[in-house]
Order: C-alpha cells, then structure tokens, then sequence
C-alpha cells in the first residue's frame, strides 16, 4: 500500500498504540479507560490548565491541596479552598513539593548493592526486585519488621499492618525525627493522663483572646504552621472586638516569639515551673472570677514563686503580670510547646501547662476527633521505647529482614541510640525511597515508591482538627521515574504467601481504596453510590462531613496538683556550661526539605541564611568566648560533637546556643549531601526518648571562619572571608 | 471592549505577617526564579523577588523582632523607570503597575542603583535547572538569561489571566479573583491584593480609614501601590 490516507493512518496508529499499553503494563493501567486520540480527553487541551486536588505529604498535617497541570506537567502547587484544614493556605514547604516530584536526584529504578555504604547501586528490573523481596520474605517469615514514618499514607500503614499481621510479625513502627520533634507521641499520652483519652489537643487560637505559649512554635513547624497561620490571622483580628494578646517563653526567639507581644526568655527546662507559679499566684491573689480563682485553689501546687523566679529568669513581677493578664481574661489558652515533651517523656510538664487550661474552663481546647471510621487508619506515632525495643532485637539478631518506607532512620537518629550499629545485624534491609537517602545507602535493595503527587492514598489528618477530615491523594502526573507504588509491591509480594493472600486479596491498592472508601457515605460533596461517592472524595480532595460538629471540650479529670520537676540535663555545667536548643527549621523541618532547593535557598526568617547550618549566640556569649558571625566553633555534648559557624543572635539567653535541624546530610541527593551539620549527632537517648531539649554543650573556637549566605547585610563581618571560604 | 483601568495594590499587614517565608517559596514556584547557589548568596548575588526583612528592636531581654515583607512596591513614581536607557523599565498607565520588559533589557543595571527598594535582581548568570525540574517551570513565565534584570511584577501573568476570563465572560473582573501567588498563599492573610479604584474591593474597606497605615520611604515620594499596616501594639490585659 503506497498511498496511506489520514484516516487509515489514525486507524493504524490508534490500534497500534491500543496494542502497546495493552500488553505493556498489566497492573495499574486497567483503571485508565483509553481513548482514541481524534477525540482529545477533555482536560487535555494544550495551554490551558487543570486542576487535580490532593494531599499534601511534606509533613504530617495533610493539608488539601490542588496542583495546576498543563500538559501533563505539575506546574504549581496552592491550597485547596475547600479544605477545611488550610482553607486554601500552604506553607513554604507544601509550596516546593514540586521540587519532590521532579527532583533530579530520585532513583530512576529499583536497585541494589552488594556492599551496605558502598554508593554503587546497580539498577535492577522491578521483576528481579519483587522476586527478591519476595524470597527474603518467605526466608525471614515473622522476623520481618516494618518501619514507617509519620507522612506514610493511611492506606500503606493498614496494609502493612494487614501484612505483618499475617506473616506473624509485630505490626509497623511508626517513627521519624519530626513525630518526635513534635512530641506527637507525648502530647497524646499527656491526654490520657489529663483528660482520658489519648488524643492530640487542639487549640483554639482564633477564639482566644491572651494565649500563653510555653515555647510552642505554632507559627513554625510545630503541629500545623499552616492551620495555626490562618488561626493566628484570626486572632489578631479576633471576634471578641480585641487584638489577641501574645505572651511567649522560650530560651531562644522564634519566629512565634517574634509575634509576641510580651517575650520572655526563660530558662530552658523551667516552663512546667512557671505554670505552676502561675496558678499558685492566681490562688494566693486571688486573681480572676470566682469559678476560676476555686480551680485555681484546687491545682495549686505548694511552690516558692521567688524561687522560680530565680530558677526561670522570669522576675516574680512579671510573673505576676503575666498571672493577671490570664486570670482576667474572656477567653485565656495555654499551649505546651514540643521541647517539654522531650524533657519529660511522662508528660508531667504538659500537664502543669493544661492546668491552667483547667482553670481557664477548657473552652479553647479540644480533643482532635476519632477517625471518621475505625476501618481508616489515623496514623498513631510509636512511643520512643518501641524504636529501643526494635534496635535490641535486631542487635540480638532477631530480625531478619527490615523493611523501611517513609523514615530516614541513619539521618534522624543520633549515634547513641545505636541503630547504625544494630543494622548490621540485619541479614537483609529493603528501604522504599524514592530518593536515595542515608537510609537507602545503607540497604541492600531500594525499591523506590513513587512521590506522593504520583500517588493513591489517603491520609486522616491528624494534628488536632476538630473536624474529621479524611483526605484523599491522587495522582496528578503520570509517574515521572520508573518507580512503583509500595502498596502495590505489598500486594504483589502477599500473593506469593499464603497467610498474606488471604489476608491482602486486593488487585492492587486503588481496588483496595476504591472498596474502602465510599463505605464514608457521602460527606459535604454528597453523591450516592460507590462510585459517585469514589469520584467526589478525589474531586474534592477528600471527605469531610457535611456539618460541623460540636468540638468536644475535654472534661479534665485533674483534680490535685501537678508536681513537674527540673529535668535533668545530660552534662555537668562545670564541663558543658551552656544549654543545647535544637529547633526544627522552617524550611527543612527535620531535614526532609533539604533535597529541594526552593527551600535550601530560601533564607531562613529570623536570620536570613540560607543553605547552611549556624550556631546562635547571644552577643555576650561570643564576646566572652572571643568569636565573631561566622567564626566555626566546635559544639560538644557528652553524646558527639560538631562543628558549625557562629551567628550572633541578639534574642537568647546568654546560657543558651541554639541550632536549626535540618542540614547536615551525608546523601539524600545533591542538593542536602555535604551541607552543615546535623545536630542530631549531640543529642543523647534515654530510656523516655531522645534528649533533643535536655542537653548541655561546650563550645570552643576553632581558629577556621566561613562566610555566612546570609541575605541581610553583615558589612564589616563578611566581607574580606568570601575569597576565603570560596577559593575560585 | 476597552480594558478597565485598574490601581493594583496590595496591602500588608504587619501585625498578622509570621514571617513563614511561604510567600517567598510561592513566588520561586510561579515565576521561575532562579534558585542561586550557596557560594552566589555569599556574594550577594541571591534573587528572591519577594523577601522577608527581620529588624531587631531593643536589646535582650526587652527584645523584639519585626518582619517586614518586601517586594517591588510598583511605585508611581518609580526612581527606576527614567533611568532605563532603552525602555526596558516602564510604566503601564492603565494599570498602575511598573512593568520590566525581559527582551528589551540589556543590563546597564542603572534601575538597580536607582531603587531605594532593592527589589530588583541582576541575573549574573543563565539561571540552572537541573532536569528534570525544567518540568515545574511555568509556562506563562518567561526564564530570564543572563545580562537582564528582573523583579516582582503583581504576578502580572495571573492579573492578564483573570482579565481574559472576564472578557470571555462578558463581565468585569470582580474583586479577589486577581491573587498574585504570594497573597494567594499568605496562612494568616496579613497579604491583601485588589483594586483601589473600586470603593468596594477588600483593599479599599481595609485602608479606608485605617490609621495604621504608612508607605516604605514616603519622603522619598515614590507613592508605592503598596500599603503597610502597622503592628499592634494594643493591649487586652489589665
């Protein structure tokens, strides 16, 4: 046939290219109805954009967002309005998970090393992948242990819960640095003890009128930045016809601290004291109503205020000010921050803080709600003695085969707790990273799963939300690297085992959401039958219900005192005089933002540097140590030491240093590998948990100096090292 | 259909802005900004069209930090327009706005030197993008090569967008359906963006009285198309 006309021509092609996807993909594709092209899908047309909604995964809040396609490419990332979460809002980090998606650095494929650390990863096919992990899995049988992390979709957590289940082996450890740097494991145990239920509190910022935070970056990385930035909004501009009023404690300024209206550096450690100094002046006053001044009197402890005072910094009168200012007004709210649960892992401290929520009446604190339904997982962190519990046995050599999705375990976990040890007594690591992290480096095989904007799940958001909310993750782009959906991999691998099969006898994971989901009902976007009800949860981005309800106000049960002690600090003051404050970057959380450069090169807001680790000093304490901005010091601790340039930093205690999280990696692609340091390694382990807030460091020069990619002018600092720390 | 004639502005308000940075993230992602590397913010040679300025007030403990937002402040009398040897730094009458012609500029950089602001940013370099994150640029946005100066434009592209839409529609644009992406990101929406010829629009009712406003560097008489909202300094306690 020599002359081909246009229409046979599309014929041929149509059926041509209806053969290849046929025959090419078996799995996954059966969802996608194909269509021949002289009809163009309608969300196709070129130059104009389409809108999918999905969930965010930088962090564990799970705000609803909607990305703008064209084309096929993911071009922008913006909240989704109808969210009721983030109600359109997103944060510097739910804006850069572009820079996940088409990160340069993600694996291209599955691969494997024979030699853990070595770098040389040799690309496998996924055939070859699957059959080994199949084969360690039939081998280790329930000496298999699974680790997730906290942003692992509900829907994987369940059927890795579902899998373990049915080889035998201990279900999911759920863990990584930012549950833990949230406290989310402590807070919710501080619950049961407090009001009963083990339920991460929820703050009503936006109705309160004075809120007291105890070192609570809320407007940071702590919980949900984005749900508490639109609170905050509200609260300046608040209901009750007042501007809110501010008071925060913490050792060093944070970007919260920097909103306050009244700041007040206290001595890291002593928070839970001064909220019991609080309520023992309002009882001795007596300040406030009548109803408070009789919960006062019942919650107080006997304290010496003067002696607080002195061991918190915080003069008595002050104190008394601050006591005043809460007893007297509408709506008073007292937040725990993060950094008391990881001074006292039983929860104490947060205790004497929600004391004086008692005494406030509990009306701007609730309880996040159940789980819509108990057959959706919300993700429950894991206390730190399970993480202990799993190093001891694979460094007896009870696990065989370690399985990782989602966590970042070498990187997060300082060498005290001894897991870089124990995992060379794992036979076998699989990591599921779709990047190759420090994790990774260490696995004998990474099957990568693909970047949440390529994925199915769902996610109940879990950072305290009044409102059940289910949200529903989809994919927007077709995959851009040939990775494979850990869920499927699961369900695949279960096929082969008997136990597993019975228990896992989905096609594949959307089969599995398609049959869990619509079992919801119809929520605010309503619709009917399964598959209505299917279409509007990923419409929408999810499901909520259509009513709000009535939050449910704790009933505190507390009747007596509370008695939180001083912590105790690893390291002697004769030999580490200065207190170690870690906090989580804005920008990199607990180093997961590190591999996006939007979020490296965007310059952190309290001291405009961007790309690097810094030390920050109180002008004095470098004065007396005679450093200047970016002179390198060694920080040691009795845990491990490292070394990072100074940055004077007018708004901490001079007793204080303070260090970001977040840089510091030694892989995780090229644009966090060799970067800063990562102060994780001077944190100690105890039994109760990681001592990242209780820690003492020394600090010596080291005669070296760097220049410092800060954006705010440093004339006469800098100047005259750049050709120095950059050699052309 | 004529084109209306807009003010474009937009609001601040300092006592609501947390300093997140999310609007500085949003700006890189909507008009492909160059990300520069370590050693480049060394030598001042960082590119954020829309930055936050922390000051520091007082000395510690009686301390206190303010952000600032920062972008073009779309002036209309912009010390940078006259300055431009070849037109490439202009003035659109009909929108108020101070509009950078990328293909026109041949990076004299005498708008740089001129701006009180230091909002706008030299490219040095041809901007890198690893692949594939060529993906993520937007379409709507030209990348800039080396040699030309750019800076914030309201997100001009999302302002042409709206209006299209409106026409199609036959009707007027509507007050909030322009949202350059820093506002349209902004949690504790201390950003507000709209039209200050229309009494109605939400920037309108908010300056309408509003004694806490004031404009950077009004001395100079630069009359930015952006307002500043004081922080607070009221005090609910007794």
């Amino acid at each position: 046939m020599t002359n081909i006309s246009r229409r046979d021509f599309i014929k041929v092609g149509t059926a041509g290219i209806l053969t290849t996807v046929l025959t090419g993909c078996q799995n996954p594709r059966h969802w996608v109805t194909l269509e021949p092209y002289v009809i163009p899908p309608e969300e196709q047309l070129a130059g104009v954009a389409t809108w999918y909604a999905t969930t965010c995964r930088q962090c564990p809040a799970g705000c609803g967002i909607i990305v703008r396609v064209m084309n096929g490419r993911a071009l922008k990332i913006e909240g989704n309005p109808q969210h009721p979460l983030n109600k359109g809002k997103l944060c510097a980090r739910g804006q850069a998970g572009l820079q996940i998606l088409y990160n340069p650095d993600r694996l291209p494929g599955p691969v494997q090393q024979t030699k853990r650390g070595s770098g040389r990863f040799q690309p496998v096919s996924w055939e070859d992948g699957l059959n080994t992990l199949y084969a360690r899995l039939q081998q280790a049988g329930n000496s298999t242990a699974i680790w997730t992390g906290s942003t692992t979709s509900g829907h994987l957590l369940d059927l890795f819960g579902r899998f373990a289940a049915a080889i035998g082996a201990p279900s999911p450890l759920v863990f990584d640095l930012c549950s833990e740097l949230n406290g989310l494991a402590t807070l919710e145990n501080a619950s049961q003890a407090f009001f009963g239920k083990n339920r991460l509190p929820t703050y009503d910022l936006d109705q309160a009128d004075v809120v007291l935070s105890f070192g609570a970056d809320f407007l940071g990385p702590w919980l949900s930045q984005v749900r508490y930035g639109t609170a905050f909004g509200a609260f300046r501009s608040q209901p009750l016809g007042k501007r809110g009023y501010l008071v925060q404690l913490e050792p060093r300024m944070s970007t919260t601290g920097a909103k306050a209206d009244r700041w007040l550096p206290v001595s890291p450690g002593t928070e839970a004291l001064v909220a019991q100094a609080l309520v023992r002046i309002m009882a001795d006053g007596p300040l406030g109503p009548a109803e408070r001044l009789t919960e006062a009197n019942t919650l107080a402890s006997e304290i010496d205020v003067s002696s607080v005072a002195a061991a918190s910094g915080i003069p008595v009168t002050e104190l008394e000010q601050v006591a005043r200012i809460f007893a007297t007004a509408t709506r008073p709210l007292a937040i725990p921050g993060n950094a008391l649960a990881a001074q006292d892992g039983q929860g104490t401290a947060i205790a004497a803080v929600h004391a004086l929520n008692t005494i406030a009446g509990a009306d701007g604190l609730a309880l996040s709600p159940d789980s819509p339904a108990t057959w959706l997982l919300k993700p429950q962190v894991s206390p730190f003695s399970d993480v202990q519990a799993l190093i001891e046995r694979m460094q007896a050599g009870d696990i065989q085969l370690l399985l990782i999705h989602g966590a970042n375990p070498v990187y997060e976990l300082p060498e005290s707790a001894g897991f870089v040890d124990a995992l060379a007594h794992v036979p076998f690591v699989v990591s599921f990273s779709p990047i190759a992290d420090e994790t990774s480096a260490q696995a004998d095989l990474v099957l990568p799963d693909r970047t949440y904007l390529e994925s199915w799940g769902y996610n109940v958001t879990s950072p305290g939300f009044d409102l059940p909310v289910v949200g529903s993750q989809q994919p927007v782009v077709t995959p851009v690297f040939d990775a494979r959906s850990t869920g499927d991999v699961l369900l695949t691998v279960a096929r082969g085992i008997p136990a597993a099969a019975t228990a896992l006898p989905w096609r594949d994971e959307v089969a599995f959401l398609k049959e869990t989901i619509p079992q919801l009902g119809p929520g605010a976007a309503g619709g009917s039958d399964s598959d209505v009800l299917w279409s509007r949860f990923l419409q929408h981005g999810g499901w909520w219900s259509a009513t709000t309800p009535s939050p449910v106000h704790p009933t505190a049960v507390l009747s007596q005192p509370v008695q939180a002690e001083t912590p105790q600090f690893q390291g002697n003051e004769q030999e580490y005089p200065y207190f170690l404050h870690l906090y989580m970057s804005d920008f990199m959380s607990d180093g997961r933002g590190a591999n996006q450069p939007w979020l490296q090169g965007a310059p952190d807001p309290m001291t405009t540097v961007a790309w690097q680790t810094w030390v920050e000093m109180h002008p004095r304490t470098a004065q007396q140590l005679g450093v200047k901005d970016g002179d390198v010091v060694r920080i040691a601790s009795p845990a491990g030491e490292i070394e990072a340039p100074v940055y004077i930093y007018p708004a901490i205690r001079p007793d204080t240093v303070a260090i970001p999280i977040g840089q510091g990696h030694t892989d995780y692609g090229r644009y966090a590998r060799k970067r800063g340091s990562n102060p994780m390694d001077l944190v100690g382990a105890t039994d109760e948990g990681l001592a990242w807030a209780a820690m003492r460091v020394r600090i010596t020069p080291t005669g070296k100096k760097t220049a410092q990619a800060g954006f705010e002018s440093k004339i006469g600092v800098t100047e005259g090292f750049i050709n120095e720390a950059f050699p052309r | 259909m004529a084109l209306a004639e807009h003010k474009w502005t937009m609001v601040v308000d300092l006592d609501k802005c947390t300093g997140c940075g999310a609007c500085v993230v949003a700006c890189h992602a909507e008009n492909n900004v160059p990300i520069v590397s370590e050693e480049q913010t060394v030598r001042g040679r960082a590119m954020h069209w829309m930055r936050i300025e922390r000051y520091w007030e007082g000395s510690f403990p009686e301390i206190k930090a303010r952000f600032i937002p920062l972008m073009c402040q779309q002036c209309e009398r912009a010390p940078c327009e006259p300055v431009c040897p070849v037109y490439a730094t202009l003035h659109s009458e009909r929108e108020h706005l101070n509009l950078q012609v990328y293909n026109r500029c041949v990076g004299t950089r005498y708008c740089q030197n001129n701006d009180p602001y230091k909002v706008r940013f030299f490219n040095f370099f041809d901007p890198i993008f690893d692949e594939p994150l060529t993906q993520q640029l937007n379409p709507d946005v030209t990348v800039r090569s080396a040699g030309v100066m750019e800076k914030c434009t309201f997100c001009v592209q999302r302002i042409r967008r709206a209006e299209e839409r409106a026409r199609l529609e036959k009707r007027p644009l509507t007050d909030g359906e322009v949202a350059p992406a820093c506002v349209q990101t902004c949690p504790p929406g201390a950003l507000v963006f709209g039209d200050l010829n229309d009494e109605a629009s939400a920037v309108s009712q908010l300056l309408s009285g509003n004694a806490r406003q004031f404009k950077l560097l009004e001395h100079l008489g630069t009359e930015p198309s952006v307002v500043y909202l004081k922080g607070g300094t009221s005090y609910v306690g007794t």
